[in-house]
């Protein structure tokens, strides 16, 4: 089959590789009919994760038709259509039955390498290096899906893949930041970062009854897709303005109540503490740049809530733990557990509360994911999320 | 209740215990010794080639502050790591440096009496470094390694499933099998260097819902014991298996192979397996883990290089997870 594989820092290319097999008893495999490139796969291209092999097969957002099934898979059915959460989780498990799926116990065959970086294990994933269990992504014809007899949603016909297919990842990661900030009519949130995952959790938090919704970021375009298809109220442009000066006249001088950063490790800025992050980060004396996760905590409000759905590596520097304390912030975070809000979400979809397809913004080709990620990493052609099909 | 089970785990229960780690007490004073004297060839090497015997001179100092460095990078190693063998090798090593030196230093003009003197002290040092080196790799190996996990299901289930010898090289990836007759089990490993080595073993504690214990009989090729201890988790219907496996009793000195086996990331491999197998009724491969070797995360050719896969005749039913 084909299937796009990682070959080196910032060098993807499409690749023939064997079909995929089933290997364990609960597995499937799929046949891709849509996935995409996630802002969190550029941080893989750029070579900012550890544990990357060449001909690692990437992509962690898929959906397609269940073409086999192993011999313990009893409630999928070959044709059925489905979507396939992006975290690998067993459901048996005691952090399954909490509901924690990315950090469930046993679907990370790698486990002691995360162990050894983060404490404990977290979950496995598709095609996000050998650190989430080394399994192959979806950005392939077909995909072998561990424990398929719990994970993967089956979904109606009468939804198209564009308005389903982000229920694997970036949708719920999204209303999981705009869930975490507790949201009242009453309160003001702040979203830092408006690419795709930004877009969902300021769509997220005007579903969940928020009133004023102010959106960060520098590209024109992205900020203007915020206020026109998601539904932010207010826009601040990094480059233009100083972004605490502008939140404090937006907030008459409170601060937001909550703060969702959307950005990562690789986030941009300008300034000595930008050229500080970037420095250190190219010799490896950090993993990260929470440039944005610092923002977003020195300008919350007392006692308020900042939720962090940017991915982070390691380990970082000039954290601001002295405001979060002093001035009592919650700090929310997880890699999203996607199972726990796949079903409630497909039936907002079902209802026509939030048309997921708002943030599509390119159709590719699977042999064309390389000029996607291109495309996608340098913000060409005001890109926001690139379907590809195989 | 709760607390009398507890108690029953712990290692240094019933006089049972095998022998400790040493004290690293002998070892961390060796490398605070070589922080000492690694100092003084640094910041006194003039005085110091006076005290041994060597006259002081630009090449003597220079030699003398290389060994000091050296003596300090040592002395740093054996105190980051007290209980391990390898910093104390090094250590020796460093002896027999110091004592060509020293004959080195014979031969040019110095005093004789001091540079015997000095000889002698640092064979004596040598003496206590090889004792204590050797006696930290001799304890390493016949150590007991102890690991637990937490499994989602309740003490009988995970208690009748291991007490099932049958069962262990499910998730035990060295056994290539064990069958029980009665009160003994006959097992099979794979050692790491091929081939297989069989063994006798026999129940010595079998506390259903509680406790296993089991023991190699006398004239097996190895002397092995080993139990595990099943625990509720309190509050909630949950199990804490501790296992503790001990490779050369009865004074028989385990190979290295065999030592390898019973090593902790073993044991702790081998237990987060038996996890899997419980909850989720095998062990998860992926793309890359199904080979020994690394591979990418793609799949492989068919029949390419998989590890045998197991499968346990019935699995556990794969209980829904929540339903929020």
């Amino acid at each position: 089959m084909r299937a796009n594989c990682w070959m080196g820092k910032r060098h993807v290319s499409i690749e023939h590789v064997p079909d995929p097999q089933i290997i364990n008893a609960r597995d499937a495999i799929v046949k891709v009919t849509a996935t995409t490139i996630c802002g969190s796969d550029l941080h893989l291209y750029n070579g900012f994760v550890p544990a990357m092999q060449k001909g690692d097969i990437l992509g962690h957002e898929f959906m397609g038709e269940v073409v086999e099934l192993g011999k313990g898979v009893k409630n999928l059915k070959v044709g059925d259509r489905v979507v396939v959460p992006f975290a690998i989780a067993c459901g048996n498990c005691e952090s399954c039955q909490l509901g924690n799926f990315s950090v469930c116990e046993n679907g990370n065959p790698n486990g002691w390498l995360p162990e050894k970086l983060m404490g404990h294990a977290t979950c496995g994933a598709f095609g996000y290096s050998h650190l989430t269990g080394g399994f192959a992504g979806g950005q392939a014809e077909y995909v072998r899906v561990p424990f398929a007899d719990f994970g993967p949603l089956k979904v109606p016909e009468a939804l198209t893949d564009e308005q389903v297919l982000f229920l694997s990842d970036i949708f719920p990661t999204g209303y999981m930041g705009a869930e975490f900030c507790e949201i009242t009519p009453r309160k003001v949130i702040a979203v830092w970062g408006c690419g795709p995952v930004g877009q969902f959790a300021i769509a997220s938090a005007k579903l969940l009854g928020a009133e004023r919704v102010i959106a960060i970021d520098h590209l024109p375009y992205r900020l203007a897709w915020a206020i026109e298809k998601a539904g932010a109220t207010d826009a601040i442009n990094y480059e233009e303005q100083d972004v605490k000066e502008a939140l404090d006249e937006l907030t008459a001088g409170r601060g937001p109540d909550a703060c969702i950063e959307a950005v990562g490790l690789e986030a941009e800025g300008h300034g000595l503490q930008f050229a500080y992050d970037r420095v250190k980060q190219a010799l490896g004396l950090e993993m990260d740049r929470p440039i944005a996760v610092r923002e977003a905590i020195l300008n919350c409000r007392g006692g308020g809530i900042v939720s962090i759905l940017g991915v982070f590596a390691g380990f970082d520097d000039k954290f601001p733990l002295g405001a979060l304390m002093n001035r009592g912030i919650t700090l929310k975070t997880a890699q999203c557990p996607v199972q726990r809000y796949m079903k409630p979400l497909l039936g907002r979809i079902e209802r026509g509360e939030i048309d997921p397809s708002f943030v599509v913004s390119h159709h590719l080709n699977l042999d064309q994911t390389p000029e996607g990620y291109d495309l996608f990493v340098h913000r060409q052609d005001d890109v926001m999320k690139i379907i590809l099909r195989p | 209740m709760a607390s009398t089970d507890r108690a029953s785990t712990s290692a240094s229960q019933g006089g049972r215990s095998a022998p400790d780690n040493p004290e690293p007490r002998l070892a961390r004073g060796l490398g605070w010794f070589s922080l000492a004297l690694g100092v003084t060839e640094l910041a006194a090497p003039r005085a110091l080639a006076r005290v041994i015997g060597v006259e002081p001179s630009g090449r003597s100092s220079t030699v003398l502050r290389l060994l000091g460095a050296r003596e300090l990078l040592t002395g740093l190693g054996v105190l980051a790591q007290p209980r391990r063998a390898p910093p104390l090798w090094l250590r020796v090593a460093g002896d027999a440096v110091d004592l060509a030196a020293l004959g080195m230093a014979a031969r040019s003009r110095s005093s004789t009496a001091r540079l015997v003197g000095a000889a002698l002290a640092v064979a004596g040092v040598t003496a206590i470094d090889l004792w204590a080196a050797r006696r930290a790799g001799q304890a390493r190996s016949t150590a007991p390694v102890t690991y637990a996990v937490t499994v989602n299901k309740t003490p009988e289930q995970t208690y009748a499933f291991w007490r099932k010898l049958s069962q262990l090289p499910l998730f035990m990836d060295y056994l290539e099998s064990v069958t029980e007759h009665g009160d003994t089990s006959h097992w099979v490993a794979r050692l790491p260097t091929g081939g297989t080595v069989e063994w006798d073993a026999k129940l010595t504690q079998d506390r259903p819902g509680k406790l296993i214990a089991w023991q190699s009989v006398a004239g097996s090729p190895i002397a092995t014991r080993g139990r595990v201890t099943f625990t509720k988790t309190p509050g909630r219907d949950m199990t804490e298996v501790r296992v503790e496996l001990q490779l050369g009793i009865a004074g028989s000195a385990p190979s290295a192979a065999l030592a390898k086996l019973f090593a902790k990331p073993e044991v702790k491999g081998d237990l987060r397996r038996f996890k899997e197998v419980i909850e989720t009724g095998e062990v998860l491969y992926s793309d890359a883990s199904q080979h020994a070797l690394p591979h990418p995360a793609q799949p492989s050719e068919p029949g390419e290089g998989a590890r045998p896969q197991v499968f346990i005749p019935t699995p556990p039913t794969a209980e829904k997870g929540v339903t929020r």
